[in-house]
């Protein structure tokens, strides 16, 4: 069979969908709600393109292509489409990319890292991080006016992090760090993608919530995504050169309510797009409940055992994702 | 202590000795579970966490979509509600009489906190509904199976007290007997309109007054008149066949019309009657003067000319048909286009219907010969044809009407169409708030089944059809096929894309043909009298007749069934009787959330698919409420933007979060606080959702938005500089007492919440602050003294000037 992609005519293979055949030779699509080996639903509309033939607006990772389709998918429409869509996503998505400490720290220390170590008393990994922002460790932060404080999400909490005092206490851990340990640490920078994501401000129920939830060690509330890595709506955001969603966000759900599924997997409600990729892929696992704006996915307590750690792979953003402490 | 527990026991073990019982009669596989939840929910008011433990026991049913079904259709209820469930209507023609109104004064009323839905005896639930589809008597109350129309805000605690008063009453003691040899007969309607204004109180009043005054006559119920405004209604028919009618009857009226009418059987009873009737007349001071009070031109002319320019092919016979004799059916012309269909061949018929030109009357206006070919080209041994009575536009009520007072007909086309296709199975698939369709189509199934018009060979021939009613649960987008497929098969009600159409693969992967209850109605005039008979009537691409609920701010509202090609100028003046109180015609909102809102300057379009179209508005299933001067046309589109917000199934980005944001906007609009440019967010967020959403309801949610935003944009700027002329936008606006005021009292009574003092023979004063802007003192005040006033201060000129007082 052939169709025209943009005005290039082009060979389908048995049972591609338009996505496929179009990246095949070689166009850009961006998708979120699709996974090719797996059982998909369009529903983010990322891959609109348009059929030229009847004017309509369809999603390419789930149409079949008919003999003499015209598509197209690079035109302007079809990017301000794309970024809309984007965009209506992220003002429902009440999450930080980055924890707004690392982002301000001015020696580039990544703070959340060092005290996501620093919470698992793996202290040497800590220091070793911090050594490497700094070349004078002992006094570094003496003369700083601690921006990442004054940044600390905590702080609209109750009161921010004491994140010079810990990293003190770090320092003063150095006695019994030894160098062989001092390997563990990994070196992973604070990503510089254009794009951030930011939660905005907390509801009173957040707070409260996240007052009485959150006993950490440092009392971190640990903004940062820990499934930034993998996430593509932040990368495909980047590329649509989106600064800031231009609607005012309301969510129905609590930001930063993360939910312990299996082993190390999490789920962080915010942070889902309801694409229902989880749903589809696992048998009596995670569930749709209610409809519309409000509608969610959610997994029942029964049902949590029967989850595999590796349907973390299959969510196009943050909302599931495995940590290894 | 022991024996509590005990009980406690006992009671669980009859609670799953009754799920098991239900499990038992309607099954354990996966795609029985709407009708299952149902059932559970009928017996136990709400599913408890016992009975669906069991259900996961007993039925293939497991957890994830017990979750995802049971939260998706709003039917399910998941807490124990109170005993009597109080349902506040909030379609269109009720939300511009004020529901919202009478919404806030029943929870004031009951005393409910917050967010609370039961009061704290647990005498009462509340909840709003989108559409009891009963708009002529808008705003329309429904508590357990009783609904009262026309409540008022002051009002409703009149309403509780009447309804808790006749609670204890069975209801189901009027005894029937059989009348031999009638002196005459009685019609009245007993449609869900008129039973809301009374009629069962007439019909049982019909029945105990005849009986008292030994007159024999027979009392036939009949379907919906379609005279909504003038119900309760009756026709009096003589045995020489004169008919006198009498609209707004009341009970007290019957004994006397039966006495004007008709006399008593014997000589000595009819002296008593007569001695009777005058010391009643002197005892309660009605006169048959009184029963008159207006005369009877005027009271039948208004009717007659609400009549006149209607055409009758899907409600023939409206008015006499009684609605589940099958006998008085056949006499009338029933049943001869199924006949004449079955002597054609397949391919006559569906060539009858193209050639008729009728196209679906669903909204989406497809031609229905058309899909039926579809359908019928394909070789699967299996087809289905399901009948979409899944109408949940609120300001619509045409679907309920028709199956309720003309089951036989819908049932008629519905097997003719199956035959011209090749169905093996057909499905009702009407809307859980319509239960007396419900009864009476599956009434109808049976007395069809017995006289073999369903079933094995029907009516001799070598077709064979089975019908079976399936209760949708609650959701607006099951109206689009694709869901209302995807619900029957026990999922939630995402639609499917499209290719493949269900004509080609529906229900459980089969060939499906969908058709609207209207657009089957059609189809037995259009077999019997033939394509070019129904073809003559309409325009050029429409043709035949549709049936529109007329509502809103109306003279004479109700069901009208109209030619294509009548302007909406003639539907609104000739047979509406024009704009009610006098005021001045603004927009006609026509379709309901999918369809726009014409402005009065374009009213003389002509009914007609295409036209419609073309200026943003679409046909939709057919509501047509009528928006005067006093409307807002931002609150209008924020009313239907939050109806469809709240429906959208929620799987697609652009109708879930889009329109939500266009709600926000809308929101921010009307509390005066946008600025020009989210007028211009709102626009490309409208135009964007029309574009890419994948299934109707997405498509056509931002129609109300756009064509307000086209005819009406400078009421958008006005809420912007924060004014809303006719002081519906709460936000903007404050109440205020005028120099007219002569102390009278009366709104410092009727204020619900104490914000005007008590203070005789001195002009009172509201407390801005306390006001809840409910309405009720406007009601109250005789001399037009209580204003609504801009609270932005330059302009309350105006304001003042163009204020409305309801």
């Amino acid at each position: 069979m052939q169709i025209i992609i943009n005005e290039q005519e082009t060979a389908v293979l048995p049972g591609e969908t338009i996505l496929e055949t179009a990246r095949r030779i070689g166009y850009e699509i961006p998708s979120l709600c699709y996974s090719k080996a797996d059982k998909h639903k369009s529903s983010c509309m990322v891959c609109a393109v348009k059929n030229k033939q009847n004017g309509q607006i369809i999603p390419s990772c789930t149409t079949l292509p008919t003999p003499g389709m015209e598509i197209e998918t690079e035109s302007e429409e079809i990017r301000l489409i794309r970024s809309l869509s984007l965009e209506l996503l992220l003002s429902d998505h009440k999450a930080d990319c980055e924890a707004p400490c690392s982002m301000v720290c001015p020696a580039g220390l990544d703070i959340e890292m060092m005290l996501r170590y620093y919470d698992n008393q793996r202290y040497p990994e800590a220091y070793h991080l911090i050594q490497l922002a700094f070349s004078l460790p002992e006094i570094a932060c003496d003369t700083c006016k601690v921006p990442c404080e004054k940044a600390c999400r905590r702080g609209a909490v109750d009161k921010a992090v004491s994140i010079r005092a810990i990293i003190k206490t770090v320092l003063e851990q150095k006695a019994i760090i030894t160098d062989s340990e001092n390997e563990k640490a990994e070196l992973l920078p604070v990503q510089k993608i254009p794009f951030n994501s930011r939660l905005g401000r907390f509801t009173e129920k957040e707070k409260h919530y996240l007052k009485e939830n959150i006993k950490s060690e440092s009392r971190c509330l640990h903004c940062a995504c820990a499934g930034e890595s993998k996430c593509k709506l932040r990368r495909y955001a980047a590329n649509a050169k989106i600064k800031r969603p231009r609607y005012e966000a309301t969510s129905v759900f609590p930001a930063m309510h993360k939910e312990h599924i299996t082993g190390n997997l999490w789920f962080e409600q915010a942070k889902c797009i309801r694409c229902g990729l989880c749903v589809y892929n696992t048998d009596n696992g995670f569930t749709f409940k209610d409809r519309g704006f409000g509608m969610q996915i959610i997994i029942p307590a029964e049902n949590k055992k029967q989850i595999n750690e590796s349907i973390a792979g299959i969510c196009p953003t943050g909302a599931l994702y495995c940590v290894n402490h | 202590m022991t024996c509590q527990c005990n009980n406690k026991e006992e009671n669980h073990n009859s609670l799953i000795e009754r799920t098991d019982a239900i499990i038992d009669r309607i099954g354990t596989s996966r795609e029985i579970i709407i009708p299952l939840l149902q059932a559970v929910q009928e017996e136990f008011s709400y599913l408890s966490s016992e009975v669906i433990e069991r259900i996961y026991q007993r039925t293939e049913i497991d957890r994830a979509q017990l979750i995802s079904v049971s939260t998706f259709y709003s039917q399910f209820r998941h807490i124990p509600y109170g005993k009597h469930l109080i349902k506040v209507c909030t379609g269109t023609a009720c939300h511009v009489k004020g529901a919202t109104n009478v919404y806030d004064s029943f929870r004031r009323e009951l005393n409910m906190e917050n967010d609370a839905i039961t009061t704290n005896d647990q005498l009462f639930s509340i909840e709003k509904i989108a559409c009891l589809g009963c708009c002529t008597l808008a705003p329309v109350v429904q508590i357990d199976e009783k609904i009262y129309g026309h409540v008022l805000p002051g009002k409703v605690n009149e309403v509780i007290e009447d309804f808790l008063a006749t609670a204890g009453d069975d209801q189901q003691n009027s005894a029937k007997r059989q009348v031999e040899k009638p002196a005459g007969e009685i019609r009245l309607g007993m449609g869900s309109c008129c039973q809301a204004s009374g009629s069962t109180a007439i019909y049982e009043e019909l029945i105990d007054a005849s009986h008292a005054l030994h007159i024999d006559i027979k009392i036939k119920p009949v379907g919906c008149v379609g005279v909504c405004n003038k119900v309760p209604l009756i026709d009096v028919v003589l045995p020489d066949g004169t008919i006198t009618r009498y609209p707004n009857v009341q009970a007290k009226e019957i004994k006397e019309i039966l006495h004007h009418h008709f006399k008593p059987a014997g000589y000595i009873k009819r002296i008593k009657n007569s001695l009777f009737n005058q010391i009643d007349t002197i005892h309660t001071d009605i006169t048959w003067d009184n029963v008159i009070w207006k005369s009877v031109d005027e009271r039948t002319g208004i009717i007659d000319s609400f009549l006149a320019y209607q055409k009758h092919i899907s409600t023939e016979g409206f008015g006499f048909l009684a609605p589940l004799n099958l006998a008085e059916y056949t006499n009338n012309h029933g049943f001869e286009g199924l006949k004449k269909a079955l002597q054609q061949s397949r391919e006559e018929v569906i060539q009858t219907v193209l050639t008729s030109g009728l196209r679906g009357r669903g909204g989406g206006g497809f031609p229905t010969g058309k899909k039926w070919e579809i359908v019928s080209s394909s070789d699967s041994a299996t087809k289905y044809i399901i009948c979409n009575g899944d109408e949940g536009d609120p300001g619509a009520f045409m679907d309920r009407m028709m199956l309720e007072s003309y089951p036989f007909r819908v049932i008629e086309g519905m097997i003719i169409a199956g035959y011209a296709v090749g169905a093996t199975k057909g499905i009702f698939y009407i809307r859980a708030e319509y239960p007396l369709a419900v009864v009476r189509i599956r009434k109808a199934l049976e007395i069809c089944r017995e006289a073999n018009l369903i079933g094995d060979h029907i009516a001799g021939s070598d077709f064979s059809l089975d019908i079976s009613i399936f209760e949708g649960a609650g959701a607006f987008v099951c109206g689009e096929e694709t869901a209302l497929i995807a619900s029957i098969e026990g999922e939630r009600g995402f639609p499917k894309q499209r290719p493949p159409f269900p004509a080609v693969k529906g229900l459980n992967q089969y060939p499906t043909l969908v058709n609207n209850v209207e657009t089957l109605s059609q189809i037995p005039f259009i077999v019997r009298n033939g394509a070019s008979q129904y073809n003559q009537v309409g325009t050029l691409n429409s043709k035949g007749t549709k049936v529109f609920a007329l509502a809103g701010k109306i003279r004479h509202g109700g069901l009208i069934e109209v030619p294509m090609g009548i302007t909406l100028n003639q539907i609104i003046h000739d047979i509406g009787g024009g704009v009610e109180k006098g005021e001045k015609l603004k927009a006609v909102q026509i379709g309901g959330p999918s369809g726009g809102c014409i402005p009065a300057s374009l009213c003389d379009v002509q009914v007609d698919f295409d036209a419609f179209n073309k200026m943003g508005a679409m046909m939709g299933s057919g509501g047509l409420v009528v928006l005067s001067e006093s409307d807002c046309m931002v609150d209008v589109a924020r009313y239907f933007l939050s109806f469809t917000c709240d429906q959208s199934c929620g799987k697609c980005t652009f109708c879930r979060v889009g329109i939500r944001r266009m709600l926000d906007i809308l929101n921010k609009i009307c509390s005066g606080k946008a600025t020009l440019s989210d007028i211009d967010k709102l626009e490309e967020l409208a135009v964007n959702i029309k574009k890419t959403s994948l299934c109707g309801l997405g498509k056509t949610a931002p129609n109300p938005v756009l064509t307000t935003l086209k005819y009406f944009r400078h009421e958008y700027e006005e809420h912007v500089n924060g004014i809303c002329k006719t002081g519906t936008c709460k936000d903007m606006i404050k109440y205020q007492i005028t120099d007219d005021c002569i102390g009278c009292t009366k709104c410092a009574k009727a204020c619900p919440v104490d914000a005007i003092p008590y203070t005789p023979y001195e002009i009172h004063t509201i407390n801005t602050e306390q006001c809840v802007l409910c309405g009720l003192c406007i009601d109250e005040c005789k001399y037009n003294a209580i204003v609504k006033e801009s609270l932005n201060q330059q302009t309350n000129r105006e304001v003042k000037e163009s204020a409305v007082c309801r």
